[in-house]
């Protein structure tokens, strides 16, 4: 067990927690927002900044961008009592809703930026799913060169980017008639990769989502497994 | 409707879509099956304002606690996402289940300000059901409104099926049981319902009444359409408050609102008697509540919520009487479990050194203070028992406390005004400046700045200002260039409200039923959102107005005669005409009026009962 010295007046203890549903549409600000107020209802004991303004220490892997769903999201708090992982789990799921729980909590020294990749599972229903069309999009994301437009300021020239390098792996099947697509992406702070980047590269690429009513067509992402740089599955301690 | 998947595309194409979700934790979801009455609370403004309204929270919460019903919410959607809605034929539906407006019994609108009207009945026909009380069938939910716009719903009346006049805790669970008894029964039809409502105090119905009209335009008479039907309805109050529900938790939002903290009610009412203020005469009496209580409240609330802040709400904090009691029960915990107090709505002569200490540890930003006139003579014709020693002694203990910015309110175009008066306002900021100025420059802080505010004045129901003549639009803009160009220091910042907004609303403030082709047409033609300066288009009311026969003016720059019978007459919101009249004249002499901690001035709202330890 680690100890409090006045160097390191605190514990770091890690939460791999879900969210998903309606959840998906919160921002990550909002997120911390949200995530301060429960960890302090769950009256935990917790560590708080020095200073004027104190706040309880939080620290997010890899933010979650809007119209993402996850399984498998880290974040660091730090207490300053030693209190067991389960009682945390069980304090802050009491403090929360269906769509967001604690799965797992843990006292760490790995660090987060540990996280190198990411596993997303995107399902799209879209106009003529065949499995030709899903071996084109296969073939496309393993090809080597995936060229996509970046998001930039609405003034600036539109910039592009070969995203390839930050896929490692991609696969894509058909299930319920739905384009299912495997993959995992460059988690590092670094070389980010936001899933939609791939949606974008299909829909450039393969010409799927084009349908003028939105309503008909529709995708969602789900971040399964968040890995090490070895591929070993971060959440594993 | 579309399906969770289709809705997913809708709502990943519009702005915040996290203000459509809901489930936010705290909410109230219950078993259909156990409900025999749903409810509808809707807001019509976007969901980070109406999730900030604290009469919203209360209702909410009280309504839930009754058996048999379910209160949900509903919030207007922001223009992209109501385009969306229309294309893709989404009707309107409550936050909680998700459900359509359609499958509710009830409907009830917050009606906070004038220029929410067009909202409310956007929503309604985004619910699917037409805007005219008339045209809704007999399957259709009953539509009700409340909050403070109903001491004067004349304009909107005959939208709505039921107004709930006065504060709502138990009304609104009394119309709630006589439904569903009736329902039970097997005696419900609308009308029914509706006659049977009338009864209870603090509800009008305006089908019920029948208003004529004199040649000149003005009211002759409201007749009850039957003799069972009240003449007049008496506002409703809760006598003591520390009996009162009151949330124990709040729902949390995820995405940020406007107002997203704690907030403690203190008292209702107030004991000033600003004789331009509205919320001040139609909260009477004031009843406050007790430390004790109100420490229970918070203590709660924050294990509840988690809030980092407690805002302490009223219309005048300082005038608590128990102010230390409360302060000193709430910092007993609050430094420790790191949760900050704030005092919005200080009053100028109230401020001290202490207050301000038990306040800095708050927030850095400026402190705000309303003297609404700029000279003597004036603040004492609208009664605002302030002067300008009790300002500069404010100010001076705010930048002696480390504050460096003030902002200031005024109004302009009050009654009796002259341009002597609007100058005051330069003056009184510039002396604001010196009064920095004047402190050594090792003890100031850095960087002064005084914003000054000014609204224009819009006569309002039920204050001794109600007959006044507004001033009109050319003059308020002439007198908002005239102190433009009094202001000389590069300190001072200098911002004014619209005029032609404030026009607009003295329209509907004094209007009367003969409004409600134009509001009509204007929702029509797609008006929403008026109170948001971007949606806001002053020549579409003129055109409607004039396509609708409507003279704005005569609700406008005409003052009304003291015996004329006014549209507000059909209600008694306990504070006698005789005491308007008297304040009135007051005015005119340009005599003030003592608080209601000194002086029982005896307007007439003691008759409402309530528990306090000024009235007589």
């Amino acid at each position: 067990m680690v100890q409090l010295t006045p160097n390191k007046p605190y514990l770091t203890m890690r939460l791999k927690f879900k969210k998903v549903g309606s959840l998906q549409y919160i921002s990550h600000l909002d997120l911390v927002r949200t995530m301060h107020k429960i960890i302090v209802r769950a009256g935990l004991p917790l560590w708080y900044t020095e200073g004027f303004n104190p706040k309880p220490k939080m620290v997010f892997a890899a933010p979650l961008s809007i119209g993402t769903e996850s399984v498998c999201e880290f974040m660091d708090i730090r207490l300053v009592d030693d209190i067991s992982p389960s009682e945390v789990k069980e304090r802050l799921n009491r403090n929360m809703t269906d769509e967001m729980q604690v799965l797992d909590a843990y006292y760490t020294d790995e660090k987060l930026t540990a996280l190198k990749w990411l596993d997303y599972s995107i399902e799209i229903k879209t106009e003529g799913v065949t499995y030709e069309l899903a071996a084109e999009c296969e073939k496309l994301l393993r090809s080597g060169r995936v060229v996509v437009k970046k998001k930039g300021k609405p003034h600036d020239e539109p910039r592009t980017a070969d995203i390839a390098p930050l896929i490692k792996e991609a696969k894509a099947h058909i299930s319920d008639g739905l384009l299912c697509i495997g993959c995992t992406l460059s988690a590092d702070a670094s070389s980010f990769l936001n899933p939609e980047y791939v949606i974008s590269a299909l829909r450039e690429g393969c010409g799927i989502l084009s349908a003028p009513d939105i309503t008909k067509e529709y995708y969602s992402i789900m971040r399964l497994v968040a890995r090490r740089a070895d591929m070993s599955d971060f959440g594993e301690h | 409707m579309l399906n969770k998947k289709e809705m997913s595309s809708v709502l990943k194409s519009v702005e915040k879509p996290g203000r459509y979700i809901g489930g936010e934790y705290n909410r109230v979801v219950k078993d259909k099956k156990s409900v025999r009455c749903r409810f509808a609370f809707c807001f019509p403004d976007t969901y980070e304002i109406g999730m900030s309204n604290l009469g919203v929270r209360i209702l909410y919460d009280v309504l839930n606690r009754e058996g048999g019903v379910w209160c949900e919410r509903v919030y207007a959607p922001w223009e992209d996402m109501k385009a969306k809605m229309e294309e893709y034929s989404i009707p309107l539906s409550a936050v909680e289940s998700g459900d359509p407006l359609s499958d509710f019994d009830m409907i009830a609108f917050s009606l906070q300000y004038e220029l929410c009207y067009t909202t409310a009945l956007m929503m309604l026909r985004l619910g699917g059901f037409p805007i005219w009380a008339r045209e809704r069938g007999e399957d259709a939910p009953i539509i009700i409104g409340g909050g403070p716009c109903v001491y004067n719903s004349e304009p909107v009346a005959e939208f709505f099926d039921l107004m709930n006049i006065g504060e709502g805790e138990e009304v609104l669970p009394e119309i709630c049981r006589l439904y569903m008894e009736m329902k039970e029964k097997g005696t419900y039809t609308k009308s029914a319902f509706l006659r049977a409502a009338s009864h209870i105090e603090g509800v009008y119905i305006p089908s019920l009444y029948d208003v004529s009209y004199n040649d000149d335009g003005t009211i002759k008479e409201y007749k009850p359409l039957y003799p069972d039907v009240p003449k007049k309805i008496k506002k409703r109050i809760i006598e003591d408050l520390d009996k009162a529900p009151y949330p124990d938790k709040l729902i949390m939002p995820y995405v940020e609102t406007v107002h997203d903290r704690i907030v403690l009610e203190v008292y209702r009412g107030c004991i000033r008697g600003c004789r331009f203020c509205q919320a001040g005469m139609v909260y009477r009496p004031i009843r406050e509540k007790s430390p004790e209580t109100l420490c229970k409240n918070a203590k709660c609330l924050y294990e509840n919520t988690g809030y980092d802040e407690i805002s302490l709400i009223s219309l005048s904090i300082s005038d608590y009487s128990q102010l230390r009691e409360l302060t000193d029960g709430l910092l007993s915990w609050t430094d420790d479990a790191h949760v900050s107090l704030s005092l919005p709505s200080l009053r100028i002569d109230s401020f001290s050194e202490e207050l301000m200490q038990k306040v800095s540890s708050v927030r850095t930003g400026g402190l705000t203070f309303a003297p609404e006139a700029g000279t003597q003579r004036l603040r004492d014709v609208i009664n605002k028992n302030v002067t300008e020693e009790d300002l500069m002694r404010a100010v001076g203990i705010a930048f002696r406390g480390g504050k460096s910015s003030v902002k200031l309110y005024f109004m302009n175009g009050l009654p009796t005004e002259t341009l002597e008066d609007i100058e005051g306002i330069a003056k009184l900021a510039s002396d604001v400046v010196h009064k920095y100025y004047e402190m050594p420059k090792s003890e100031r802080p850095r960087g002064v700045s005084v914003t000054i505010s000014v609204a224009c004045f819009v006569p309002k129901p039920f204050t001794p200002f109600q007959w006044e003549r507004q001033d009109s639009l050319e003059s308020l803009e002439q007198k908002q260039e005239h102190l433009r160009s009094h202001i000389t220091d590069r300190k001072i910042r200098y911002t004014y409200h619209d005029a032609r907004v404030s026009f607009i609303e003295a329209v509907f403030a004094r209007g009367d039923r003969r409004l409600a082709p134009a509001i009509a047409l204007a929702v029509e033609e797609g008006a929403m959102f008026d109170a948001w300066d971007e949606y806001f288009d002053f020549e579409r009311w003129l055109d409607v107005f004039r396509r609708t026969g409507v003279d704005p003016d005569f609700y406008t720059t005409r003052g009304f005669a003291t015996d004329e019978v006014l549209p507000w007459d059909i209600i008694d919101c306990g504070v006698t005409k005789e005491f308007l009249l008297r304040e009135r004249a007051r005015a005119y002499e340009g005599k003030t009026t003592p608080s209601c901690a000194e002086h029982c001035n005896g307007c007439g709202a003691n008759k409402l009962g309530g528990k306090n330890k000024w009235c007589s």
